[in-house]
């Protein structure tokens, strides 16, 4: 009996992965820099992201080059420049969702996340807040917040100081999908 | 019944710790890693001292370039009594360069020396990739010159110079680019204009860029024509050697150099540079590219 216990115990435990991983390959990753001379706005629509709705284990991925600028120069100096993407080709968080979310469940759920943010090779732990959505079953994640250049070491020149905002805004979305194997 | 349950226990941590892992290798496993992609920025500007590089404008781009040569440093009568050469202006180069696509742009530019006008078609074909499926990035350069007044009654046809010219560069890392481009040269009239001077000119072009910040470079660059009449040392054709500092600065990008070639376009360099080091006949160059954007601005997320 007891036996039958654990291996029925183990056997739920296993059976679980793949029902409660949901992945997006898509994920929105949108950047806006504010400053008196001039807005600056990139978008990449290339980011991952795996949310695992059992542990609440939320990753996310961006590659640097997917950024895509109006002006074709900042994207040059955005990846030569500031991001060094040669050096450091992507962003990434992994982290945690604090709250427990039950995805069976269609609603709106605020979230708070807390991980590590790798931006130009240098790991922050953040928290973060969103939201989740779940409409029909399937997951959603939306959620905006900011990066200080200098938290990362970006560096930004004195000439260009008026050009680029000290603080970057970042939203992100992703839809996701269960995750099949 | 206790060490049932421990082992139960540690058995679903270890799943859950394995479950763990598998976030961060699906993440992996998800990651479109694109590996193939064009290598960005070997050469910062279009042109460095003398030669034009590899880099096309993107499209809808002007550049607009101001090239200056200034008098020599060091020859005789020179020095502190014509501020090394800034009294004395040796040849303006404008120029105007349009991206039609970010393949392909038009140039064009006008020369103090010869009054010579150029209209010109740059081409990218093949990019460096991050994957080294090409290791190199090759952009072809065709360009017609006339020398727009009427020098010894010539004819229009007898004015102009026709260039052809493959550009090979490659950026070998982060803050190392090289390029080495074969040239062909064809003179109506070549200047000066003496019996024994080639109209027909093959030509090899090597340069160098060493980023040393993030924001300002070394460059080197040099002509070597092979004609019988430029490698005859007797006729005093000395082949133009260039350093200089590179910087950038947002849209700009500034080069002050030394060289001892007076003239800009390679039309007029690689016929008629008989300024040598060893006599003091080097002098001071900038050239400034300012890139204007005519893309709209586009707000693809509100």
């Amino acid at each position: 009996m007891k036996i039958i216990t654990i291996i029925l115990l183990a056997w739920m435990s296993i059976s679980q992965v793949g029902q409660e991983t949901y992945v997006c390959k898509n994920a929105k990753v949108n950047i806006y820099s504010s400053a008196p001379i001039e807005d600056i706005e990139a978008t990449a629509n290339t980011g991952v992201s795996v949310y695992n709705s059992a542990t609440g284990e939320l990753a996310f991925s961006v590659p640097i080059r997917a950024f895509h600028f109006p002006k074709s120069l900042m994207e040059e100096h955005f990846n030569e420049n500031y991001m060094e993407s040669e050096k450091y080709p992507k962003a990434s968080f992994k982290g945690k969702i604090q709250e427990h979310i039950d995805v069976s469940k269609d609603g709106t759920y605020p979230v708070t996340v807390v991980g590590d943010f790798e931006v130009h090779g240098v790991k922050q732990n953040r928290t973060i807040k969103g939201n989740l959505k779940v409409v029909n079953g399937v997951v959603t994640m939306s959620s905006e917040f900011m990066v200080k250049c200098v938290d990362h070491h970006i560096e930004i020149p004195q000439i260009v100081f008026h050009h680029i905002a000290e603080s970057i805004r970042v939203r992100v979305s992703a839809t996701y999908m269960v995750y099949k194997k | 019944m206790k060490r049932i349950i421990t082992v139960t226990l540690i058995f679903i941590a270890t799943i859950q710790f394995a479950k763990a892992q598998q976030t961060d290798s699906l993440l992996n496993a998800i990651s479109t890693d694109n590996k193939h992609q064009d290598v960005l920025g070997a050469f910062k500007a279009t042109r460095l001292i003398l030669s034009p590089t590899t880099a096309t404008i993107q499209k809808n781009n002007l550049n607009v370039l101001i090239v200056h040569r200034f008098g020599d440093i060091a020859s005789p009568n020179t020095g502190a009594q014509t501020l090394y050469g800034l009294d004395r202006v040796q040849d303006v180069y404008i120029g105007l360069e349009y991206g039609l696509s970010n393949n392909l742009n038009v140039n064009f530019g006008r020369s103090t020396i010869g009054e010579l006008l150029e209209v010109g078609l740059k081409y990218a074909v093949v990019h460096q990739s991050t994957d080294n499926t090409s290791p190199v990035a090759i952009t072809l350069l065709g360009d017609y010159g006339v020398n727009v007044f009427n020098y010894y009654g010539n004819p229009v046809k007898n004015r102009s110079s026709y260039l052809g010219q493959a550009i090979i560069s490659r950026k070998f890392s982060s803050n190392f680019s090289l390029q080495v481009s074969p040239i062909f040269l064809s003179t109506n009239t070549a200047l000066p204009n003496y019996l024994s001077q080639d109209h027909q000119i093959f030509a090899l072009s090597g340069a160098a860029r060493l980023k040393i910040t993030k924001r300002m470079s070394i460059v080197v660059d040099y002509e070597h024509p092979l004609s019988a009449y430029n490698t005859n040392k007797a006729n005093g054709f000395v082949n133009p050697l260039g350093f200089g500092i590179e910087v950038e600065t947002g849209g700009h990008v500034f080069t002050l150099n030394i060289t001892n070639a007076k003239s800009i376009s390679e039309i007029n360099s690689l016929n008629l540079s008989n300024s040598s080091y060893g006599r003091g006949e080097y002098r001071i160059g900038f050239t400034i590219s300012r890139i204007f954007d005519f893309n709209k601005h586009q707000n693809n997320y509100k």
